[in-house]
């Protein structure tokens, strides 16, 4: 069933983006262990499905969108159909993926190789990713996993700290303040994309990736058709790349910091301009930079500490919205389907109805409570579902929810009772 | 529907409404060799000859006339010109006329744009109208406050321009509710390609039953002319081969299309590079419908490092060229760097 050309598979929630995701669940399949591991987590997946299938998110264009499932062997296929919700479930049901993938394109035939499927458009999507803040407390309490030796290390290390070997990965256990980071993000994205390109919010949907970031969908037919060049153009908005300070009304010598003001030109005051002559404290008249601004301009580098330069730029970073842009050019990428869970955690990616409220452990988290032995590698504190839970080094008796947040995250085995 | 009647038609004389000033008195352009049309003919020449061949976009409208007679004169002479461009039939002639001609528009435009808020609400009609008519995007007027247009964001970047310079880039241009702001200038910039390739859409249309005679002796001069300036390209070394994107640049040229700036260094670096003297290169730059003598001469001087401090260029790399969508190898392109390498080789293989 899989095509001759395998674009990638929306991977933001991976550690390691560009990794060949077969061979890469092969070796999760080995780290998680037996087969009753395997076995467990079907039954765990299974019985979310069961009980949670109108979670799933499925849209009129249903038929025209390609599916893939990525399955617990490793194998991945693509190129799927379903005629409705109801066959879609059936097929969960029938082969238990970990993941489930949907395109944000609509096809005229989706089963088609890539040349062939007959693209029709593609929400627009931005993904928002943990690991591209770099925030400092990720550096702290994620871990480094080393396949060689199998050990586990505080923090973010490029090389094993027990055996040195460079065959290691990330595990990331995002914690309250790396959430709150990410939903700023999401404000500052959301903003641009209401004021500056005037989308309507009830065409804008947040989900919660269901481990370590945010994607953002927009369903307005304007931006459907979009090309990727024109998405790229977006990006380039957001993340207040090439910026030309002259836009401002004046002009600044980097070499001796001089500023000379622009008076002929008249911009309309909205968007970037608007929003850092706002943090500079400057007014406009009828759009044109007020004259009582131009002295505050002039000795800026008297009275700050930092370059009107060095300011503004600091400006233009703190509003540019930090976004994976391949994710937002590629018009025929596969996501993650809102309501299926997230194998490198067990959460369930989630639509956020409200952001400011939304808190992925616990509206995320949803696989059931029996008390269930894990071997852990690691001893930690973990909150999930409002409760409060301390893993040690060895066997833990822990709800199902617990156990399968740890043996997805490749910290702990899965003991049959 | 916008009511006639009004002198401005005359600067934009492509509009069909403007054409029906002619068209309702029964214009024809089989009747050209009609002795009243001659005043016309003659300033339709008078254009041509400026615009193609002396480098200068001179025109004059007369508004002394009456609103009437102005439009219709002008809606003729444009008409005349086209038929004489076309019946020309020399590609290069049609690129050059075309882009002068859209020029001279372009300064129409930008002046009737810049003074709309001058509540004339017939200009601005018309404004509308070319852009949403004719290039199917619509322009709004952002009211009471300076002369703002807005134009919405997709419609913006269907613009190469959006892409190909970092000053309109989409995160350099002003950008509210979904719409992008321009000033008059901005937006006549911004439908730079679509007005020429209008007038070269209009010219490719002229299919008269049959040529008047009067504008086929005119236009028989004017080929004369132009052969007699530029005989046909014959860059010849006996002793190397041209490489392949040196032979699509002259393909260019010959088609008397205009050429992007790093197409334009990579000629003159070869140029030089291969010992051309500055008449044999001046000769090649010449064909360009923007060429202006001073400043090819200044630049090639600048690539040549006969200027101040600057240092000889050399000719950009395969790699470079590549970058620039300008490369189009062959297989006799195989195992080199540079397309310097290529005129070496040959003289090497021969001895
Ligand atoms: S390979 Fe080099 S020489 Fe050949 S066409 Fe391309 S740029 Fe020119
Ligand atoms: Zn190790
Ligand atoms: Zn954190």
């Amino acid at each position: 069933m899989n095509g001759q050309t395998i674009p990638p598979i929306d991977t933001s929630d991976n550690n390691s983006k560009n990794h060949d995701l077969t061979s890469k669940s092969d070796e999760n399949m080995k780290e998680n262990g037996n087969g009753s591991t395997r076995l467990w987590l079907e039954n765990m997946f299974k019985k979310y499905y069961f009980k949670s299938n109108s979670n799933i998110e499925t849209d009129s264009f249903f038929s025209e969108r390609e599916f893939g499932f990525k399955l617990f062997d490793g194998k991945i296929r693509r190129h799927l159909t379903f005629r409705d919700h109801k066959e879609l479930f059936a097929n969960i049901m029938r082969y238990v993926p970990s993941d489930i993938y949907c395109s944000s394109a609509r096809y005229q035939n989706p089963t088609a190789n890539m040349e062939d499927k007959g693209w029709k458009g593609s929400d627009l999507i931005f993904d928002i990713d943990g690991k591209d803040l770099n925030l400092a407390c990720a550096k702290v309490h994620n871990l480094t996993h080393c396949k060689q030796c199998n050990g586990f290390t505080n923090g973010i290390l490029s090389k094993c700290s027990i055996c040195e070997s460079s065959l290691v990965e990330m595990i990331d256990l995002p914690c309250k303040k790396c959430i709150s980071a990410l939903k700023v993000e999401v404000n500052k994205l959301v903003t641009i994309l209401l004021d500056d390109f005037g989308i309507k919010k009830d065409t804008l949907y947040i989900y919660f990736s269901g481990n370590n970031g945010f994607h953002i969908k927009v369903v307005d037919d304007v931006f459907f058709n979009s090309s990727s060049q024109k998405r790229r153009a977006y990006i380039q908005y957001l993340q207040g790349k090439d910026f030309i300070i002259d836009n401002l009304g004046f002009k600044i010598n980097k070499i001796n910091n001089e500023v000379t003001i622009l008076p002929n030109k008249t911009l309309f005051n909205s968007g970037w301009r608007a929003r850092i002559l706002h943090e500079l404290g400057l007014k406009t008249r009828n759009h044109k930079l007020d004259e009582r601004s131009f002295n505050k301009i002039i000795h800026f580098n008297n009275t700050h500490e930092t370059t009107l330069y060095h300011y503004i730029s600091e400006k233009i970073s703190n509003f540019a919205v930090r976004i994976d842009p391949s994710v937002t050019m590629d018009v025929h990428r596969i996501f993650r389907l809102s309501g299926t869970i997230n194998s490198k955690s067990g959460l369930i990616k989630t639509v956020c109805n409200n952001i400011q409220t939304f808190d992925p452990f616990v509206d995320a988290c949803v696989v059931g409570d029996s008390i269930t032995k894990v071997n852990s590698k690691v001893s930690l504190k973990l909150s999930l579902n409002n409760r409060r839970f301390e893993i040690k080094v060895g066997i833990n008796r822990v709800p199902e929810f617990v156990a399968v947040y740890l043996v997805l995250k490749h910290l702990g085995d899965y003991i049959d009772a | 529907m916008i009511r006639f009647g009004n002198k401005d038609f005359a600067r934009y004389p492509f509009l069909k409404e403007a054409l029906a000033y002619v068209t309702r008195n029964d214009f024809r352009l089989e009747d050209l060799d009609n002795p009243d049309y001659r005043h016309l003919i003659r300033k339709a020449e008078k254009k041509i000859q400026n615009f193609v061949f002396d480098g200068k976009i001179e025109y004059f409208i007369d508004y002394e006339k009456t609103h009437d007679t102005i439009v219709q004169e002008e809606v003729i002479v444009f008409l005349i010109s086209l038929l004489i461009i076309r019946s020309i039939s020399i590609e290069p002639v049609t690129k050059k006329y075309a882009l002068n001609e859209s020029m001279r528009f372009e300064k129409y435009l930008i002046a009737d744009l810049n003074n709309v808020n001058q509540n004339d609400k017939t200009v601005r009609d018309i404004l509308y109208k070319i852009f949403n008519e004719l290039f199917g995007t619509e322009i709004l007027l952002e009211r009471n406050i300076y002369n703002f247009f807005k134009i919405r964001i997709d419609d913006y970047l269907d613009h190469t321009i959006a892409y190909q310079e970092r000053e309109w880039n989409l995160i350099n241009r002003t950008l509210d509710k979904g719409f992008v702001y321009l000033d008059g200038t901005e937006i006549v910039r911004l439908f730079r390609n679509e007005l020429n390739l209008l007038i070269i859409d209009r010219i490719k249309k002229m299919n008269p039953e049959r040529i008047p005679s009067t504008i086929a002796s005119i236009s028989n001069s004017f080929k004369l002319q132009w052969e007699k300036l530029y005989p046909s390209i014959r860059i010849t070394n006996m002793h190397s081969i041209t490489p392949p994107c040196i032979d699509h640049i002259y393909e260019l040229i010959k088609k008397g299309e205009n050429l992007p700036h790093p197409a334009r260094v990579l000629l003159a670096t070869f140029l030089i590079y291969t010992n051309k003297s500055f008449d044999e290169m001046l000769n090649l730059f010449k064909r360009l419908p923007d060429y202006n003598e001073q400043i090819t001469r200044y630049q090639l001087e600048h690539l040549a490092g006969k200027r101040g401090l600057s240092k000889r260029y050399f000719v950009p790399s395969c790699e470079k060229v590549k970058l620039n969508n300008l490369c189009f190898e062959t297989k006799i392109c195989q195992g080199i760097t540079n397309p310097s390498q290529l005129v070496n080789r040959k003289k090497y293989e021969t001895l």
